[in-house]
Parts: C-alpha cells; structure tokens; sequence
C-alpha cells in the first residue's frame, strides 16, 4: 500500500467490484448471528406448519415445499418474517452479517429498512415472483443499497439475477418502447447474471441495477432476506426517513452539527 | 384452463392528486377493503414512479387468466387517457375479472359499472379543490 492512498487495499477492492459487477459476496461477517436467524426461521416455520423444532434448520427450510402448498405460502411467509421482526435482536444481527461491507460500500452512519423481508420461492411455483425491475423505480433511493442474504444455498434459478452494470443504462433507454415488464426481461435476458451464493454468505448489491426472479427449477427451497441500507445524509426517495429508514449508527458529529446555532444577536 | 386465484393489489410510488400516501398505508388500505369484501388479496404490485409508466400495470392484465381480479389502490392510479382505460375495463371483463378501487370503494363487475367511475375520473379533472 501506498501511503498516499485514502483507503486500505481490501476496501479498495471491494469498491472497485461493486462499482463494475454491481454486487459483491462475502462471508458473514458474524456466521452465529446468521446460524441463529436461520434456527429461529425454521422454528417459526415449524411452529406454522404444527411440525416439531428441527434438529437440522437448513433441512427444513430447504425442503419445506414437501409440506406446503403455494396457496398456503404467503401465510406461511407473514408468519415467519412477522416472528422475525419481532425478535428485538434480528435487525442489530443482519447488521453485523454484512457491517464489514456496508461501510466500506456505503459509509459507517447509517440507516436501516425498519422492516427486513422474507422471499421463500417453492420449486416450479410461479406465484411468488418477482418482476423485473430496479427498487429505485417503485419509491427507492439511487443512494441505497440492497443486503441480500440466503438461508440455504442458492443458485441458478434458487437465486435471483442481476443485469450488469455497464448494460444498464443501455437498457434503460430502451424501457419506453416496452409494453411490461415481463417484455423487459425478455429483452435483457441474455445479459442476466444469476448470482450463486453458498449459504454462510451474504450479498450487497446495487438496487439500482435491474434484477429479479424466476421460477425456481431447482430441487430446494429458496429462503432469503433482504434489507435496504443507506447513509443517512444522503438523498430519500418515496421510502422516507422514520416510516421507512430509521438510523442506526448516527455519529457524535452528526448530532453536534445538527443542534449547533452560530452566536446571534449582533446589530453591526 | 389454470384454477383462478384471489385479487392482486396494485399499488403506486407516484402522488395522486398531489397526495402522497406511504406505500405500506396504500396496502393496509388494500386488505382492509379486501377483508370486508371478502376478497383474497394476494400481495401487491407496485407500480413505477416514471411518470407515464404503466408497465407493471400491464404486466398484471397479463396475469388475469390466474385472478379474479384486481384492486387499486386508488382509481386514480388508473391512465389518464380515457381510450387507454376502457381497453383496460374491456380486458378486465373480457377476461372474467373484476376491478376494484380501495379508497373510492367502488368497482367494475360490469360494464354497467363503468360509468360511475368514469363520472369520477372526469369530475377530478375539471373540479377545483380548495
């Protein structure tokens, strides 16, 4: 390293692949925060299923499509995620899963989606997808990034897909002439990444990139999370300071400047 | 032919009539219509905030072969252009479908109904409000 350089060589890295994949992996910073959020999933989805507590959380989940039918999914999914969120000590842990790269990405004075979301997609059902699109086109800020974590392993169709970044504008420019968004697929479909991440990992990407599912025609399960972060000076969007984003880590010199009066009263 | 499905909400990141109502307070108002309706909502899709943009609308009009229908948030979500809307109603009913409007509480079953919220939509457009 340079000592010229601002930053350290690891965060440099780190940017430089986000800035030209759009998305980066990494092994959870905290593996029993994530081991933990994944026991207390399953439980829930045992407790919804009236199935005893599994000795193995991963199986589970994983295979949780032998127990439940597509039209009884969404209750399934409110249930988990409402248990979750519940959990006073969900949102500080999938902090910690991924704090390492949310600073070096974002900043270190943050905010946090207040609620995180569930997404489990059953082997070929095709009800509980996700269209194309970027979250800053339904009320998401550009400055925003997505935390993206899977409870079980994922891959292919398991997983969900991005459109690189140096096609996106492209693409962009082309979305006018398109009648929907299943039309917007079809178009970008052959650039698409799909992005395989072993269970123990989490991604952090950028929302701003089109990116989405399809049916699952793998074996397993998908279960994932997803949680938006941003730094807390930056530009909102539709989803708003307070009834979307409450900040986690606003810093001592924040507060001090935001209180702060010059001295008044002069009539010079 | 596919075993239809419950009501997809629509939702939108766009203000209506210069109103902006947080997108999480759009889909209680959804549910809460759907419950007293006694309708099944299956969880909403959200429209984009490009001004003009339709496409998610489309997309779910492409979905109606699996509904039973829809519910907006809002029938002012609907185009502005009011030959667009008609092939909208025609496709909702063509297809066996109904469309409801959560705020407005009101609904096309069928084409008698369609009046009523057309009256709507035209009475905003050249009403003042203070």
């Amino acid at each position: 390293m340079t000592d010229t350089a601002f930053l350290q060589p690891d965060e440099q890295g780190l940017a430089d692949r986000f800035m030209s994949e759009g998305f980066v992996t990494r092994a959870a910073d905290d593996r029993a925060g994530l081991d933990r959020i994944q026991r207390r999933a399953a439980e829930l989805a045992a407790d919804y299923l009236r199935l005893p507590h599994a000795n193995d959380p991963y199986d589970l989940l994983e295979t949780i499509h032998s127990r439940v039918t597509p039209d009884k999914l969404n209750g399934l999914r409110m249930h988990v995620i409402g248990g979750l969120n519940a959990e006073p000590w969900l949102r500080p842990t999938y902090f910690r899963l991924a704090r390492s790269t949310i600073e070096a990405i974002v900043g270190n004075e943050l905010c946090m989606q207040r609620r995180v979301n569930l997404s489990i997609q059953l082997p070929a059902d095709d009800s509980s997808l996700l269209a194309t699109h970027s979250d800053v086109w339904s009320g998401d800020s550009p400055f925003e990034v997505v935390v993206w974590v899977p409870l079980v392993d994922v891959f292919r169709t398991k997983s969900m897909f991005l459109l690189p970044p140096q096609l996106n504008g492209e693409m962009q420019d082309r979305m006018a002439s398109l009648r929907s968004a299943e039309e917007l697929y079809k178009t970008i479909k052959p650039h698409l990444v799909w992005i395989d991440i072993p269970y123990g990992h989490v991604m952090v990407f950028n929302q701003t990139l089109m990116h989405g599912n399809r049916v699952n025609e793998e074996k397993g399960t998908r279960w994932s999370m997803n949680c938006r972060f941003k730094s807390i000076m930056s530009p909102y969007a539709d989803k708003r300071f307070g009834e979307f984003f409450e900040p986690i880590s606003l810093r001592p010199a924040t507060r001090i400047g935001m209180r702060y009066k010059l001295p008044g009263g002069f009539n010079g | 032919m596919a075993e239809r499905s419950g009501h997809r909400g629509y939702i939108g990141a766009r203000p209506l009539n210069g109103s902006r109502t947080p997108q999480h307070v759009q889909n209680i108002v959804i549910r809460d219509y759907a419950r007293r309706k006694n309708l099944q909502y299956l969880l909403s899709a959200v429209e984009h905030i490009m001004p003009g943009s339709y496409m998610i609308l489309e997309d779910l009009l492409d979905e109606l072969p699996r509904l039973n229908g829809l519910i907006c948030y809002s029938i002012f979500m609907l185009p502005p252009d009011e030959r667009r809307r008609r092939e909208i109603y025609d496709r909702v009913l063509r297809e066996g479908c109904d469309l409801h409007a959560a705020v407005e509480e009101i609904a096309i079953a069928s084409k008698d109904d369609i009046g009523a919220v057309e009256d709507i939509l035209l009475v905003n457009k050249y009403a003042t409000i203070l």
